[in-house]
């Protein structure tokens, strides 16, 4: 028998094993490298049994088992390669292989397909099944039926052998309900609701986990045959979760990008942003050379006269009025390496600490070591969110936000029986499956979370010993008016204090609406509040997620102008020296730039002008630069108006590495030869440093070390202390009356993915989403454009109603060229409110 | 005397006999370019593309042929028509590449190409070796060659 | 013959209104397990009485009551399985329609019984007017009180809740009744977790035919012993028989478990139909292989009917006389079962598609030799080898019909015509 309880022996072809309880057959037989084939098994999918091909035999058991579903038991005796299980494994090909048409030559799966390999392997060359195949016509004239059941998928039923993987996949792991078998028995087809698309984030997917050509993505359709591509090991580009991929490509074009499993991370799953992503850098308009502003246009020039235009311009400005007159701002998008070399240019060759990546936030604080940067360098795990008993998701939509933490929340909501409460201006996808989802006015998430510390003080369900000490430091300071602000009921608060006390591990989550806010400080204080009374820091995590791919990495390399004085300390130690003056935020590179004290600016990757929350006021700011560099993909608002336009590599052209949410340093490899003339940002820089006759780097072998040691986690404990949190109203100028959200689309992340064609098919232009109850109000309908106006600036959307808002807060879509939406943005105002006026089709 | 006899009078009309005899006989060789010889059905001369009977490409551009060569002399890529079906957008055989194998006409399911029984495309340029889809559908014999039915019969065998 | 217990009251017509129902002794079964029996105690007199599942299986219900986890702290449920689909078998309809009461008591001792407060009854979409008769029952135990909040004033809560499905055969399998119920697709689900131990919902649910819960309240009444008294060693107590066919009287018929089968097909149905020869017996629904004619003395219980190479199933007897072709009944039952496999998995989904076809091809006269070795190859794949019974179910009859009756078969290859001339067969 068993040696120990946990354990299992058990024989499989005459091999011993021994496997944890619960494991089944199949999961121990290809532990020991005893290959058993599958169509319908997916290692994130509960077992479904229904293709019938992993038959194996178990002495004593009277039928063939599929493996897939059979647990291990003691002493069991497996056999994978019987003349029975042989026989049972050629039945069931014969029967998928009746309708299968034969269309290999011209099916994409062709070359990679399951079914192929294991007709292949059990020479199953001939049929007994002498009838007409059956054919799900749906079109007379097409040759293949193929049918278009979301943006980016088409569907071939015949090709279909119903393992149902994409629909288990698309409910239970993507919590989606728009694909579903239809009909019975043979003729059952996998189809969408009439009416509906697949159009989720999550629906790449779904054609990755097809084991044969039924449903297939038309970025790779009739491209290229699989045999002819190479892969590369890559990592996602766009946000922070740090997705991993494998890129297809061959000679100098990417072909489809497909997910790399890592269980720590994505566990397989990648969103569409990461899955098209790689169409950006393959884009038709890249910019190829260097511009130079001559006149009213910009002229290209070779790398030699860009380069010594910025060197002499540059050596110029920090000759005559000093270093910090020059500003840098690069993006967050870019590698660690790029990243690290321009924190060193403007620290070590123009003796400035004028270094930026936070583009998209208002009001940026002017000195280090603040409370929120103390929460962000808290450790953060995606893995761990499935081990929590109680999540709390904060000011995030993280199915925009962070699509793969989003799954992480979900698997353990659905499969862990987590609890999660979502507290959001507005209602979300993710707070769909939320015990709770608490929408409180918007601007109102610190009052009320003093309600929720009032609540735990109250009900005496804190061991934190400074409670009383700390209920006399908020305000609003009674619960009832922390729930008159919020809008939340007394009874809801007092209940999630309670859940979140009687749970032994939380995880608690805050995305981007409370990073990208003013109060960033005073909600850091409230959190850290929270989390002292409730004893979160102990029993749990708190993410502060990051934006960007690189958002970590670019704090943790120092790419900012205040740091604490550990990272000073840091930087010291690897370059010996530190820059004493104060450095600028990019909030106030901009308003130094418009009262003309700022010269120049350099800019990597990043549009500034469709960016930055305050449209008017950036564009005075870039204007009135005497010298702009601009370094970018592509041609953009803010690559016109530069002096010198310098032409980027992106990710797929040079191996370097991202920093993910979890600090997780993560490395990819180029895919793809430079397009172009263009170059990697590091090499950009380095090249500007000669014109300074300091070089950074010989060989980027140098900065290897540098990185790792900025990089390296702080072994000091943090401690935290409660802070007062004082709720103030924020005055609002009663014409303009309906607060305005502005985030990223669901399928676009940052201004470059408009340049992907797939991206673009799910959704090409940003619109007004509102409520059904405003819709009605103004008597409007799906398409009727509305004209947007704020204090500053007006705009005219088109509108959507959309289901998943249902109080008067609308939301537009930030980085669309056609539509700044950022011009209706006030840097000062926390919130921003607009009037909308129809403008046609009522 | 005898020796004489035994060379002269016997040897020499005996070698002019047989030389005398081939004046009189068909030749061997023949008047090319003004005469051809006859091809064996199975000769393996210069690529075309066949169509089907309503005018479509049998080509859907499968990548078997590129694949099977082992000159490595096939280029292709694929595209959808109209009608959502695939077909070879592009398709290039580089002719000084060919090594006229024949496992391209083998390895193609579609029964798209294959090698028919002409020869003479010598040319000046190396360019001009470049063979596109054109000129092989333009290249397609005006009648069904009889090993088309054989090659038919070796694929099932195999 | 007949031994009424079930179906004693199955003719009065208002034995559907609650007061005639309490009139003949009604809900005096759950008032006496709700006050004087503990539910373990309920759990042992039925697993005494030895009754076992009539929905087919023949699984003891007492038993399986018992596989409930005792630890788990999920809710259980119960659900009555009225989804009587099995081509051949009316017997829970009748209970339905006739006796709702009883399928309600029944089901409400066995609620008390396993810990259950919801109970559900799911009835197939066919049966409209049984399931209103039940949703009448249900209502009217509410209004007295048996069902509800405290009922009788134990304490005790029990809701119950009609469901009707969509009419598909599959869905009177358990667990794709189960999936059905939660607003699923009705496909089976994998077993191993049986649904005692996560069903409906993922929590402990029992699943139990019309009759099986029936036959409750008789058993509680006059205890397990008397219900064990019937019947034979092993298949005790009584079952409904559903008699069709070529017999003179079709019906239903309540019998004690080792009737010989010519008891109820001459002595009860009153013989063949028209005088005509018998030739075939299907005896326990289509899904069960067929008995010959000279198998007719066979006694009807579950080991019998084993003995003679069948299956007593849900009791429902389809006779065949010797007009009928049997290509032509194996191509109406494939037909049956091709339409109702659900479609996921494929031995079943394929299987049953390519069977009808080539079973029709052979009914056409156009079958060719090899066609019933293929038929054959054919059924071993995909018996045994499906996630549920459906696939073993396809294929039995048409097992036994090439085994009883291959030359009938060979007969419509050769000649491309049938060998019997009747209405019921190719011309």
């Amino acid at each position: 028998m068993s040696d120990d309880s946990n354990n299992i022996n058990l024989t499989i072809d005459g091999q011993q094993v021994s496997v944890p309880r619960g494991t089944t057959v199949l999961e121990a037989a290809r532990s020991i490298r005893i290959d058993i084939p599958t169509f319908c098994w997916h290692p994130k999918l509960k077992p479904a049994g229904s293709c019938r091909i992993c038959y194996v035999e178990i002495e004593k058991a009277r039928t063939l088992m599929v493996s897939c579903a059979t647990d291990v038991a003691p002493d069991m005796v497996v056999h994978t390669a019987s003349e029975k299980v042989l026989q049972g494994r050629k039945a069931v090909l014969e029967f998928m292989l009746m309708n299968h048409p034969l269309d290999c030559p011209t099916c994409d799966k062709g070359g990679e397909c399951d079914l192929q390999n294991l007709t292949f392997k059990h020479g199953v060359d001939d049929s007994r099944f002498d009838f007409k195949k059956y054919r799900h016509i749906r079109d007379k004239n097409s040759t293949f039926d193929d049918l278009r059941i979301g943006s980016e998928i088409i569907r071939n039923q015949n090709r279909c052998i119903l393992c149902y993987k994409c629909v288990r996949a698309n409910k239970d792991i993507f919590g989606e309900q728009d694909l579903g078998a239809y009909q019975r028995g043979n003729i059952t087809e996998i189809n969408t609701p009439p009416g509906e698309q697949v159009d989720s984030l999550y629906s790449g997917n779904l054609v990755e986990i097809c084991p044969v050509g039924a449903l297939t993505n038309t970025d790779w359709r009739y491209k290229i045959r699989v045999w002819n591509t190479q892969t590369v090991d890559s990592v996602c580009s766009y946000c922070a979760d740090g997705c991993n991929l494998t890129l297809w490509k061959d000679k100098q074009k990417i072909y489809r990008a497909t997910s790399r499993r890592n269980d720590n991370i994505d566990e397989g799953w990648i969103c569409d942003v990461g899955r098209y992503g790689y169409q950006v850098p393959m884009a038709e308009d890249r910019l190829t050379t260097p511009l130079i502003k001559k006149g009213d246009s910009q002229v290209p020039a070779t790398w030699e006269e860009a380069l010594g235009l910025i060197s002499e311009k540059f050596k110029k400005i920090k000759d005559e009025r000093g270093g910090v007159c020059i500003g840098g701002l690069i993006s967050p998008n870019l590698d660690s390496l790029s990243l690290h070399t321009f924190s060193k240019f403007f620290r070590m060759v123009l003796n400035s600490n004028n270094v930026d990546f936070r583009a998209g936030y208002k009001m940026l604080p002017e000195k280090a070591d603040d409370l929120y940067s103390k929460l962000t360098s808290l450790p953060f795990k995606i893995s761990d969110i499935e081990k929590s008993d109680l999540i709390l998701v904060l000011d995030s939509d993280l199915t925009k936000e962070h699509p793969i933490v989003n799954l992480r929340v979900r698997k353990a909501v659905t499969q862990k029986n987590a609890s999660l409460f979502a507290l959001n201006p507005i209602t979300t996808q993710t707070g769909g499956i939320a015990t709770d989802e608490m929408v409180y006015n918007i601007g109102t998430l610190h009052a009320l979370l003093n309600g929720l510390c009032i609540s735990l003080i109250d009900q005496n369900l804190t061991q934190y010993e400074n409670a009383r000490d700390l209920k006399n430091k908020l305000s609003p300071n009674t619960i009832e008016e922390a729930s008159r602000i919020s809008g939340i009921d007394v009874a809801r608060i007092n209940s999630l204090a309670k859940a979140i006390t009687e749970v032994k591990n939380i995880s608690l989550i805050a995305g981007e609406l409370l990073t990208s806010s003013i109060n960033r400080e005073q909600l850091s204080g409230a959190i850290i509040n929270l989390c002292l009374l409730a004893g979160i820091f102990d029993k749990g995590q708190v993410g502060v997620l990051s934006q960007a791919a690189n958002s970590k990495g670019a704090e943790k390399l120092a790419v900012m102008p205040h740091l604490s004085e550990r990272s000073i300390l840091k930087i010291k130690q690897i370059w010996d020296k530190y820059p004493d003056n104060d450095g600028l935020a990019l909030d106030q590179m901009i308003r130094s730039s418009i009262k003309e004290e700022l010269d120049s600016m350099f800019i990597i990757g990043s549009n500034l002008m469709l960016e930055y929350p305050d449209g008017a006021v950036v564009k005075e700011g870039l204007e009135k630069l005497d010298f702009l560099v601009v370094a970018d993909i592509c041609e953009t608002e803010t690559t016109q108006i530069a002096d010198v336009v310098l032409p980027l590599s992106t990710w797929v052209e040079y191996d370097s590495s991202f920093v993910n949410l979890e600090s997780v340093e993560q490395k990819f490899k180029a895919a793809i030869k430079p397009v172009g003339f263009s170059l990697p940002a590091y090499q950009i820089i380095n090249k500007i440093a000669q014109g300074f006759k300091t070089p950074l780097f010989e060989t980027i072998d140098e900065l290897i070390p540098e990185i790792k040691t900025l990089l390296q986690p702080d072994d000091s404990q943090n401690s935290f202390e409660n802070c007062a949190i004082e709720y103030i109203e924020e005055k609002q100028n009663p014409e303009f009356e309906i607060p305005l959200l502005i985030t990223n689309e669901l399928h676009h992340f940052g201004y470059f993915t408009e340049k992907s064609n797939s991206l673009s098919n799910f959704c090409s232009e940003a619109f007004l989403e509102i409520s059904p109850g405003l819709a009605e109000k103004l008597d409007v309908k799906n398409g009727s454009i509305i004209r947007v106006e704020s204090e500053v600036g007006k705009i005219n959307l088109p509108v959507k109603i959309s289901e998943y808002i249902d109080n008067d807060v609308v939301r537009a879509y930030r980085n669309f060229s056609a539509s700044p939406v950022n011009i209706l943005q006030m840097r000062k105002r926390n919130i921003d409110r607009v009037k909308l006026t129809v403008v046609e089709g009522t | 005397m005898f020796d004489f006899v035994k060379t002269v009078l016997i040897a020499l009309p005996k070698g002019f006999y047989t030389t005398f005899k081939h004046l009189f006989k068909k030749p061997v060789t023949l008047q090319y370019p003004k005469e051809k010889m006859p091809m064996a059905p199975r000769y393996r001369g210069l690529h075309y593309l066949e169509k089907y009977e309503d005018g479509s490409e049998r080509c859907v551009c499968c990548g078997l042929c590129a694949s099977a060569c082992p000159a490595d002399a096939i280029y292709m890529e694929p595209a959808e028509n109209e009608k959502g079906e695939r077909y070879s957008e592009v398709y290039e055989i580089n002719l000084l590449r060919c090594i006229y194998c024949g496992f391209c006409e083998e390895a193609c399911p579609e029964e798209a190409i294959f090698l028919g029984h002409e020869y003479e495309f010598s040319n000046d340029s190396r360019d001009a070796f470049i063979y596109t889809k054109g000129q092989m559908l333009a290249n397609r014999p005006t009648k069904e060659k009889p090993f088309k039915k054989i090659i038919r019969k070796v694929r099932r065998i195999f | 013959m007949e031994k009424k217990i079930l179906t004693k009251y199955i003719d009065d017509p208002n034995q559907v209104n609650i007061d005639t129902y309490l009139s003949h002794g009604g809900y005096k079964a759950f008032e006496k397990a709700l006050k004087e029996m503990k539910p373990s105690e309920v759990i042992e007199e039925v697993k005494k009485s030895g009754v076992r599942g009539r929905g087919g299986a023949g699984f003891p219900a007492g038993v399986k009551w018992g596989f409930i986890p005792k630890d788990n702290p999920k809710p259980r449920y119960l659900v009555c399985n009225g989804d009587e689909s099995e081509p051949g078998t009316c017997k829970d309809r009748v209970l339905m329609e006739s006796d709702p009461h009883g399928v309600v008591e029944g089901m409400a001792i066995s609620s008390f019984a396993i810990g259950s407060h919801l109970a559900f009854i799911y009835i197939r979409g066919e049966f409209a007017y049984p399931a209103r008769m039940m949703e009448k029952a249900v209502e009217e135990a509410y209004e007295k009180g048996y069902l509800g909040k405290n009922i009788l004033g134990t304490g005790y809560d029990l809701d119950m809740i009609v469901h009707t499905g969509g009419g598909a055969y599959i869905c009177g399998e358990e667990s794709s009744q189960l999936n059905s119920i939660e607003g699923e697709r009705g496909m089976s689900r994998m077993r191993p977790p049986f649904p005692a131990v996560a069903g409906l919902y993922a929590c402990p649910t029992i699943v139990n035919n019309v009759e099986t819960l029936a036959a409750v309240p008789f058993i509680i009444n006059n205890g397990g012993d008397w219900y064990a008294s019937m019947g034979t060693e092993k298949s005790k107590g009584t079952k409904l028989f559903s008699l069709s066919g070529h017999v003179k009287n079709p019906g239903h018929y309540e019998l004690e478990m080792g009737t010989p089968l010519s008891v109820l097909i001459n002595d009860l149905g009153g013989g063949m139909l028209d005088g005509h020869k018998l030739k075939a017996i299907i005896p326990g629904g289509s899904s069960t292989p067929m008995l010959l004619p000279d198998q007719i003395d066979v006694k009807l219980d579950y080991e019998s009917l084993a003995e003679a190479g069948s299956m007593l199933g849900s009791g429902a007897v389809i006779v065949i006389d010797e007009r009928t072709c049997m290509v032509w009944v194996a191509e109406r039952l494939i037909h049956f079962y091709r339409h109702e496999s659900c479609g996921k998995c494929t031995p079943c989904r394929d299987g049953t598609g390519w069977l009808e076809q080539l079973i029709s091809r052979i009914e056409r006269g156009e079958g060719q030799p090899g066609d019933i070795e293929k038929i054959e190859s054919l059924c071993g794949n995909i018996m045994g080898r499906t996630v549920c019974p459906l696939g073993d179910a396809a294929v039995m009859p048409i097992e036994s019909s090439i085994k009883l009756f291959r030359d009938e078969w060979e007969y419509h290859i050769q000649n491309k015509k049938c060998m019997v001339k009747s209405e019921f067969a190719f011309k």
